[in-house]
């Protein structure tokens, strides 16, 4: 036993921190709210659409596309319908009806995201992401950030290929990544929880949290649950106690 | 109470209520950690399908199938061209060189489409249509196949009979992953609802518990520092 409480000591010592880290940054996040954290909250549901009749025949989807095609979709973009093929080369976009070739500029980028974004106010930024960073994780890059004005900081950001939403940032993500930082203790990526250090540490705090467990049984007498063994004379004493 | 006293009392009551959740807090952590999340979601149990130039030329028009649908994606499945059209009422699978309906695929469909993608050795012990999403699909669509192998780890693939698509992949690390969590986010129901009142409270209790520690580990060293002096 006293091998065990020295152990729990020094492990205490050399590692509490971390497990003060943890529970703090574990309890921020199941504090914030994960609507608010995913910007679930924001997201506004796409109009019921149906596909327009005159859309191009295949033969000049094609001709249009003019490469290798090895999968195909017909789909709503903003106010349109587009084809989107998937080629050796990449992703290429046309006009549904018209055949015309589509990119995705800054100005359809902020068209689509305004589409997608349920809040009344203005975009406050555009932005093209070559780089990643913490914001962009391992999304496919190039990316448009669209930052919108609303107290959340809203940034959606999409595609470049396929115009497509394919995350959403808030204040209160930005705030919960700091904590989810501190408790996988990623602190340059924020995105691995399968490193050396955590697993090591885990290990450590793992025997704190076991040998915390096992001085419980010495830790108490029987005395320390005479309020509920023997709740009538307990009372009595305590109050005779402080009459004196 | 004396200040140490105090320390010792409250770390010692608070760990008296959160011994046991701290372990399977560690515990499940340290098994999160240990087994890499590619590992968990089952990445090595399937096979990248390659991806093979499609002949437009010999297949029926979308638009001659897809009226009043929101979307059709032409994709293969087997070797073959098919169309999965979306709309308001669900997703169906069409053979797109012929145009007849496939879905709801049968059951040598899925065990065909289920074989394509299992990528370890084993043959298939059972094929069941669910009519309602198991626990370890929550929130997906249903009805759905589940595709059981043999093996070690049960592995598990689920596959739509609307879209002939593979849903998810599961085995019995991924289920023990699963078990894992919900003991570390104390959702015991749904295992996905991290703001639960539970949890909000036990993890400021183990807040606090860990600094009562921190506090006690202050007076645990310190008096041994005095100690020496006195017998020298």
């Amino acid at each position: 036993m006293f091998l065990i409480r020295t152990l729990h000591k020094w492990v205490g010592l050399i590692l509490g921190l971390q497990f003060i880290l943890w529970s703090f940054s574990g309890a921020m996040m199941a504090l914030l709210d994960t609507d608010k954290v995913s910007g679930a909250t924001s997201v506004r549901e796409p109009a019921a659409v149906v596909i327009p009749a005159a859309v191009l025949p295949l033969g000049q989807v094609a001709e249009r596309i003019g490469q290798p095609i090895t999968s195909l979709r017909l789909k709503p973009l903003g106010s349109a319908y587009v084809y989107q093929a998937a080629t050796p080369t990449g992703v290429r976009l046309i006009d549904a009806v018209t055949g015309a070739p589509l990119a995705i500029d800054a100005g359809r980028a902020s068209a689509l995201a305004t589409a997608d974004f349920s809040g009344a106010q203005a975009i406050a930024s555009v932005r093209r992401i070559t780089e990643g960073d913490v914001e962009t994780r391992k999304l496919p890059l190039p990316l448009w950030r669209v930052e919108f004005a609303d107290p959340e900081k809203t940034t959606l950001l999409l595609s470049e290929a396929t115009g497509e939403v394919l995350e959403r940032r808030t204040e209160t993500w930005r705030l919960w990544d700091v904590f989810w930082m501190i408790h996988i203790m990623d602190y340059t990526k924020r995105e691995s929880f399968n490193h050396p250090l955590i697993i090591t540490v885990a290990t450590g705090i793992l025997w704190l949290a076991i040998s915390g467990l096992i001085l419980l049984f010495r830790a108490f007498r029987p005395s320390d649950f005479s309020y509920v063994t023997e709740p009538v004379a307990r009372t009595r004493a305590a109050i005779a106690s402080r009459r004196r | 109470m004396r200040l140490p006293a105090l320390a010792r009392t409250s770390h010692k009551w608070l760990g008296l209520l959160l011994a046991i959740q701290a372990v399977f807090w560690t515990a499940g952590g340290l098994y999160m950690t240990a087994v890499h999340i590619d590992i968990i979601h089952g990445d090595r149990l399937v096979r990248p399908i390659p991806a093979t130039p499609l002949n437009l030329a010999s297949l029926v028009e979308p638009s001659a199938l897809a009226a009043g649908a929101e979307t059709v994606r032409l994709e293969t499945q087997l070797g073959r061209p098919v169309y999965i059209i979306g709309g308001s009422g669900g997703s169906r699978l069409v053979d797109a060189q012929t145009g007849a309906q496939l879905s709801p695929l049968g059951e040598a469909a899925v065990r065909a489409r289920a074989d394509a993608h299992f990528a370890e050795q084993g043959e298939i012990v059972d094929a069941e249509l669910l009519s309602e999403a198991p626990g370890e699909l929550r929130g997906r669509p249903a009805p759905l196949w589940r595709v059981q192998y043999e093996g070690a780890w049960k592995p598990t693939l689920y596959i739509s009979p609307q879209t002939g698509e593979l849903m998810a992949k599961r085995h019995d690390l991924w289920r023990t992953f699963d078990f894992v969590w919900m003991l570390h986010i104390m959702d015991y129901e749904t295992r996905d609802n991290v703001n639960n009142i539970l949890l909000r409270i036990t993890t400021w209790m183990a807040f606090i518990t860990s600094l009562t520690g921190a506090w006690l580990l202050f007076y645990s060293f310190r008096r041994r520092r005095r100690a020496r002096p006195a017998k020298a």
